[in-house]
């Protein structure tokens, strides 16, 4: 729907001419994500009526009080690389483009911490804070994800948890434009401090910021953050090479950095493997621990290579039983006295559990490349396999016994999924347990499934929401184990209608979130496509089940 | 193919973005990690690749038609192909290929930006890119002893291209590399006036008729006159006459080098000998065209088929190309072996490098983009601590003088033809 | 009456407090709030009998004071800050629910002290995240609620920490459970699952554990709580770095949180040092005139699958970085041995409350800072107060991200010169420390209007989201930012 004339001129007064568009070819780039046609059967979500690529907080404070005034629909994104991320739920709806506001604001080596805008990519961080001795964790979809969306506005969770934490913990300081135009900063930054602390005075706004995931603009913009940082005993810069010929996938280290080690010990059976991470993780001495996902392959370089390497999976051993069963550990030291003795909790963890390590997994070579993997992101290759896939589809978060309980039974469900062929199943290799543990997994761990099913095939995509809707069924296999909601991703409450049927089994969290909503954005313009809105529409529901509805926008 | 046999690249593109920078592997100074320069310039997301795809679903679907914010979209852009190598670490998609056959849809439907027409009927006209006359385009070569090929015959045919043949600050380059074939005792003629444009711009325009033409008239006009090899110092006539050819299937039917390499293997027999000192420090930056772009072309006739589930490979199996089949080490053994010379590298280099700005047209219908990303590459040369910036092209050579002027850059800019000159 | 009627058959009345002495005792503490009688003491049993209270509270329109620590209170936050309150003193809920040591967890009710807590966990093999040297009657679920920072740096995470889940009743009486504590089943279900109630995320978008924790007692009342615990190690060893100066020793602290060395770590000035460890007035000045000016205190913990290697390769890589940094660690200093300092680390304080042994009385200033500031912050202090008579605790928190930054002035309560003088203090170095940069992120008594007067943002919003959980403003009214409701 195209604004009205006052109201374009309004928001080009703000940003200037060269800096909104309301030309259909440009704002159609701005609405086919990848998980669109999952969505709603169409690769195109709601047209926004213009996009503005504002430069500050000041123009954004303004933008967002114009919407107020004109009841416009509003939400703002960086790299927008999520399976949802700019879906309007009206079609009078601006979207913010933030790629002007790409500044390292500041990286306090002392404190720990940098100040970031929205564009700050977190590999771009990573580069930056490795020459302070300093790193930001490496976030699930990878190199370009913005480091305030991954630590406000969205889910968060990091690979290497186990040391960096992730989901909002990391949050220290936080300016928020708020949906009425009101800007929010929080705790420090309020009284002009540096920005060290985002709690208080009293209670912390943090509570409101993000939970186990992020508003997805549902409250507001997000326009500056302070990030606790952690330690990084690699070297202030590094270099991934390749050989003249080879595809540009195959840059890599030749070995893992000094000031870190990798071991990938393989155990008899996955109850071991599990068992032995469960103490590695206690041992206090990981920086990363992946389970049953090596990363140690060549990545191939595209699927046609990945097929013939799975046809010959002696050639591919990361496919086959045997990473099921594997861990990859890898530790930093600052010293060498405290690196050897990290070295030596992995070799006797490793002996207690019986594990072994096997030659082609602890090369240097394929060390390397898992150090990569898990540090830094080989990206998303999933993507490619088949066009998408669906990330870790119930997963709440907890205790390693309960993720078990969780994996299995999932697993359950995927296999006959995998065995009709709608979603894609390497031969002869069982699903893995996996999970990424959370601070030494005192606060527990992500539970990880994967699930790759191609939207552009009408039987897989039935599938895929078929399996969706088994796990997200508050009635079904999984009503106990906790909400599946981590927002973007697979929540998208118009269509899955996650907090509507979840929440009345879980406390009524959603009524709260709804009063939230309310408060923060009383004239309801700040998108809640990933969020909630402030009063559930009409729905078609099934003895108070609310249905799924898919392929409606 | 036409543009609606990238439908299934336009629905697979998932807006990761990637295409906006070089591959993050190789990122390490994050001054200079972006990629693509129009989207770098001009911010909206319909300037990377990921939007040429966005903006080519849509097309399909009916929801924009081809105007003049499509055809801006377009046509800023340098056709440089990094999005597509950088894509392609990830992907297997074609987002290079949708937006030539997106200009080439253009151009059908008799759109195109009004300079690029200008350019075009001055091809039509006087065959050649530059909007000069023909009869000027050997005027280069005037006062040098070498074969008319139009009246001799040679077994090398030297191709200057037209931004060499009518660009007469940039003949002394043009003259030395013909030059050092001689001193190396090489059998050369030129066609002089007689030489016409290779066609590979105006295809990269969406005029692919035009590349057809030339294509046929190049081949017949290299059979007459006998010649076995053609070496050419320009990097976009040498990916023309060795990829896209190949891609229309038109077979010159002689070997195509691009002087560096031709430079390499006369060094290699001691035909040429560097013995002079020539003590700079340069960086060597990677023509598009000689780099990337001048990967061989991979024909593939096939389907696709799904295997264990739903992974998407194909029948007979593709291989994509990925960027890693350009010329890149020749022109650094080269340099590397000049006495005296250091040479150190930039931030973007190799397939992942960042164009001088002049491709795609953008020279001729955008001249400012055009000099903000070449500013933009002697920025980073000097970042690196380079008194020059070498490279192998005369289009990237232009672009950068007309970048250092501009911006009042005093980084010396050397075809690397030149500091071969200099060391013999 | 008619009311308390109401409020015996909720509690049954042998558990409704009132009587002068009573109602006294909880009219007031040791700090300088003013005294406010409150109507009657409720103590109730249940998570159900503190529901029925609020939904009581909130028809009656009578405010509540939750209290789970016994006396003797510091803060303010347990006295009433408006007349007709009822005391929730939720001591009798004493009940240590779980502890979990293959996850190392622990489930406490609010009437649980540390000590109590200490010996469950023992059995374990597991220890509680300790603040320094709390009062036997501290209630662990209040020091943590409170943000109290505990001494062990490296595992301090989140501000939250050791705080995973919560069963809270709002304002609005709604029972809730956070985290991964939520959802249909009973607790002892969840168990059953594997889920410990362990994760604190959420639900979804919120994570309702913050809106509790430095609420003090405003936004509901927290019933039961999860809570992390560490192992019990086989061995410690503790050392003590003296210094003239308090520079090298922020230096050295900032080198071993960066990297997470060592358990507990901490920085006290030689007076307070002489509080933890005198046991009366003349052993702390005695001790006091022998102790350096500062002390450095740092502990190792051998557990895991190779203790003694663990303790000496920290020890090994801390006493590289004190040569470089000029310092001498040592077992013993003249006046103190690290040992003593590590034994009153893990119990709750002996009585007398170690703070309250120099002169008999003390007023704590404290608010956050970074670490590097510190120093600025201790030779303005010493401007204001006499640093004599002052006890400093800097405690590296969030992983060394920041500094709970800590004075302690002492003085006798039977001194009314002294009193008013200290109590002058308590507000002119309150200003002052906020106006060089000290955030004061637990508001108590005076420090309201100093944090809030810089924080109008997240008090208009703060005082949002008390509307919507507990509307009716029964929840303490008068502290944090919270007026009293007409």
């Amino acid at each position: 729907m195209k604004l009205a004339k006052q109201e374009y001129r309004a928001l080009e007064y703000i940003v200037g001419k060269e800096y909104i568009t309301q030309e259909p070819a440009i704002l159609d780039t701005y609405n086919q994500v990848w998980g669109n046609q999952f969505f709603f059967d169409d690769k195109h979500s709601t047209r926004p009526s213009a996009v503005v690529l504002p430069a500050s907080t000041d123009e954004i404070q303004a933008i967002v009080r114009v919407c107020n005034e004109y009841g416009i629909l509003f939400k703002a994104f960086s790299s927008g690389f999520e399976y949802l991320s700019l879906a309007l739920e009206k079609e009078k709806g601006i979207l913010l483009d933030l790629k002007r506001m790409n500044r390292v604001l500041e990286i306090d080596t002392k404190n720990m911490r940098a100040v970031v805008e929205p564009y700050v990519s977190v590999y771009r961080l990573q580069l930056e804070a490795a020459k302070h001795g300093l790193y930001t964790g490496r976030i699930g979809v990878g190199y370009s994800a913005g480091v305030v969306a991954a630590e406000c506005c969205h889910h968060g969770c990091q690979h290497t948890m186990v040391f960096t934490s992730g989901y909002g913990r990391n949050v220290l300081g936080v300016e928020w434009v708020l949906p009425t135009g009101e800007v929010l900063k929080m705790g420090t930054g309020e009284s002009g401090g540096e920005l060290f602390s985002a709690d208080g005075p009293g209670f912390s706004l943090r509570g409101i910021l993000r939970g186990r995931t992020g508003a997805n603009g549902g409250h507001g913009i997000i326009t500056k953050a302070s990030v606790k940082l952690y330690p990084w005993y690699g070297p202030a810069e590094w270099r991934q090479s390749k050989e003249p010929g080879e595809p540009p996938s195959r840059g890599q280290l030749p070995e893992v950095p000094d000031g870190y080690k990798v071991f990938i010990p393989t155990f008899a059976n996955i109850d071991d493997a599990l068992e032995a991470a469960v103490e590695f993780c206690h041992a206090e001495i990981l920086y990363a621990l992946s389970i049953g996902m090596l990363g140690t392959a060549v990545p191939p370089e595209g699927n046609d290579e990945e097929w013939a390497m799975l046809q010959n999976l002696e050639a591919y051993p990361e496919a086959g039983e045997v990473s099921r069963n594997s861990l990859v550990l890898i530790i930093g030291g600052q010293s060498a006295r405290e690196l050897q003795y990290r070295q030596k909790c992995v070799l006797a963890i490793t002996e207690k559990w019986g594990g072994r390590f096997l030659p082609h997994f602890n090369e240097p070579e394929a060390l390397a490349r898992s150090f990569v993997d898990m540090i830094w992101s080989n990206g998303v290759p999933a993507l490619r396999v088949t066009g998408d896939f669906l990330p870790s589809s119930s997963s709440p978060d907890g205790s390693p016994d309960m993720l078990k309980k969780l994996a299995e039974r999932e697993a359950e469900i995927s296999r006959r999924y995998e065995q009709s062929g709608a979603f894609y199943s390497v031969r002869n290799v069982k699903r893995g347990i996996s999970w990424r543990p959370e601070e030494n997994l005192s606060t527990g761990a992500q539970g990880i499934s994967v699930a790759l099913y191609d939207p552009y095939d009408p039987a897989s995509l039935e599938a895929a929401r078929r399996f969706i809707s088994e796990l997200f069924d508050p009635r079904g296999k999984f009503q106990r184990f906790g909400v599946p909601a981590r927002g973007g991703c697979l929540q998208i409450e118009s269509v899955t209608h996650v907090h509507q049927n979840w929440g009345p089994r879980y406390d009524n969290y959603d009524l709260w979130l709804r009063k939230i909503k309310k408060m923060l954005d009383p004239k309801a313009v700040a998108d809640w496509s990933a969020y909630i809105p402030p009063d559930y529409p009409h729905y078609p529901q099934e003895g108070g089940y609310v249905l799924p509805s898919y392929g409606k926008k | 193919m036409t543009w609606q046999d990238y439908t299934h690249d336009m629905q697979r593109c998932t807006r990761c973005s990637y295409c906006k920078w070089i591959p993050y592997r190789y990122m390490r100074n994050t001054d200079f990690i972006e990629g693509c320069p129009a989207v770098a310039r001009y911010n909206w997301h319909a300037y990377a690749a990921g939007g040429k795809f966005n903006m080519a679903y849509s097309l399909l679907q009916g929801r924009i038609d081809i105007d003049d914010t499509f055809l801006d979209v377009l046509y800023r852009c340098q056709m440089d192909g990094s999005c597509d190598v950088s894509c392609k670490v990830q992907q297997d998609i074609e987002p290079l290929q949708l937006m030539q056959e997106l200009r080439i849809k253009c151009v059908e439907e008799g759109k195109l930006p009004p300079p690029h027409l200008m350019v075009i009927h001055g091809l039509r006209k006087e065959d050649n890119m530059m909007q000069s006359l023909k009869s000027d385009r050997g005027k280069w070569a005037e006062g040098l002893d070498v074969k008319d090929l139009t009246v001799e015959q040679a077994e090398v045919v030297y191709h200057a291209g037209c931004r060499y043949s009518f660009d007469k600050e940039l003949w002394p380059v043009a003259r030395a590399g013909l030059s050092l074939l001689q001193k190396a005792g090489v059998d050369v003629g030129i066609m002089g006036a007689e030489e016409a444009c290779c066609g590979g711009r105006a295809y990269e325009l969406g005029c692919s008729g035009e590349m057809e033409k030339y294509a046929q008239h190049q081949m017949e006009t290299f059979r007459t006159a006998g010649v076995k090899t053609l070496v050419t110092p320009c990097a976009d006539c040498y990916a023309c006459f060795k990829v896209l050819y190949d891609k229309i299937g038109r077979e010159l039917g002689i070997e195509v080098f691009h002087i560096t390499q031709y430079l390499e293997r006369l060094l290699k027999e001691g035909r040429l000998k560097l013995t002079k000192k020539v003590p700079l420090t340069v960086t060597y930056h990677d023509p598009c065209h000689l780099g990337r772009l001048s990967e061989p072309w991979v024909h593939w006739q096939g389907k696709e088929i799904k295997v264990e589930g739903q992974m998407i490979v194909h029948d007979p199996p593709k291989k994509f190309r990925r960027g890693a089949g350009g010329v890149y080490e020749t022109p650094r053994n080269i340099l590397k072996s000049i006495p005296g010379l250091k040479l150190v590298e930039m931030y973007r280099i190799k397939e992942y490098a960042w164009c001088c700005g002049a491709g795609g047209g953008v020279i001729d219908a955008y001249p400012e983009f055009a000099v903000w990303t070449g500013a933009e590459r002697l920025r980073e040369a000097g970042a690196v601590g380079a008194e020059a910036i070498v490279s192998a092209c005369p289009w990237c050579k232009r672009n950068f003088l007309d970048a250092a002027k501009e911006t009042g850059n005093d980084i010396k800019v050397y075809d690397l033809i030149e500091l071969v000159e200099k060391a013999i | 009456m008619a009311e308390e009627k109401e409020l015996a058959k909720i509690v049954g009345s042998s558990h409704i407090l009132g009587g002068v002495a009573v109602l006294d005792d909880y009219s007031r503490d040791l700090s300088f709030t003013p005294r406010m009688v409150p109507r009657c003491v409720v103590r109730p049993g249940s998570v159900e009998e503190v529901q029925g209270v609020v939904k009581w509270a909130n028809h009656t329109l009578t405010p509540l004071v939750p209290v789970s620590s016994g006396a003797p209170h510091f803060r303010g936050d347990t006295v009433p800050g408006v007349g007709g309150a009822v005391i929730v003193d939720l001591s009798r809920m004493k009940r240590i629910i779980r502890v979990d040591p293959r996850n190392k967890v622990a489930m406490v009710e609010p009437g649980v002290t540390f000590a109590e807590l200490q010996a469950a966990l023992e059995k374990e093999g597991l220890s509680a995240y300790m603040p320094l040297a709390p009062r036997g009657s501290k209630s662990v679920i209040g020091s943590v609620l409170e943000r109290e920072p505990i001494t062990m740096p490296g595992h301090h995470w989140d501000s939250t920490d050791p705080l995973l889940c919560a069963e809270v009743v709002f304002g609005t009486g709604d029972k809730f459970r956070t985290g991964e504590a939520s959802g249909p089943d009973t607790v002892e279900e969840q168990w059953e699952l594997g889920r410990v109630q362990m994760n604190p995320f959420g639900h979804s978008h919120v994570d309702f554990q913050r809106l509790l924790s430095g609420a003090q007692g405003t936004i509901g009342i927290v019933t039961w709580a999860t809570l992390k615990c560490h192992y019990r190690p086989e061995l410690k060893r503790a050392f003590l770095v003296p210094s003239p100066s308090i520079e090298p020793l922020i230096e050295l602290s900032y080198r071993l949180v960066r990297y997470r060395l060592g358990a507990s770590l901490f920085i006290l000035n030689g007076l307070n040092l002489a509080c933890l460890l005198g046991q009366e007035s003349g052993e702390v000045e005695k001790l006091n005139r022998i102790l350096p000016p500062w002390v450095l205190f740092i502990s190792f913990e051998g557990y895991g699958v190779l203790p003694e290697e663990k303790a000496a390769y920290e020890e090994a890589d801390f006493r590289a970085m004190a040569r470089s940094a000029k310092l001498k660690p040592a077992a013993d200093i003249p006046g103190a041995s690290a040992g003593e300092v590590l034994v009153r680390l893990a119990p709750p304080s002996p009585r007398p409350y170690w703070k309250l042994r120099f002169k008999g009385g003390f007023q704590d200033i404290f608010f956050l800072t970074t670490l590097d500031k510190a120093a600025d912050f201790i030779s303005a202090m010493a401007e204001l107060v006499p640093p004599e008579n002052t006890g400093v605790y800097l405690q590296p928190i969030v992983q060394g991200t920041g500094c709970h930054c800590e004075f302690n002035l002492y003085y006798d309560p039977a001194e009314p010169a002294e009193v008013d003088v200290v109590r002058r203090l308590v507000r002119l170095g309150g200003e002052e420390m906020a106006r060089r940069g000290g955030f004061f992120s637990r508001p108590y008594g005076v420090w309201r209007d100093i944090a809030y007067r810089r924080a109008e943002g997240t008090r208009n919003m703060q005082r949002k989201v008390k509307g919507i959980f507990d509307p009716n403003g029964i929840l303490n009214p008068g502290k944090l930012c919270f007026e009293v409701k007409p």
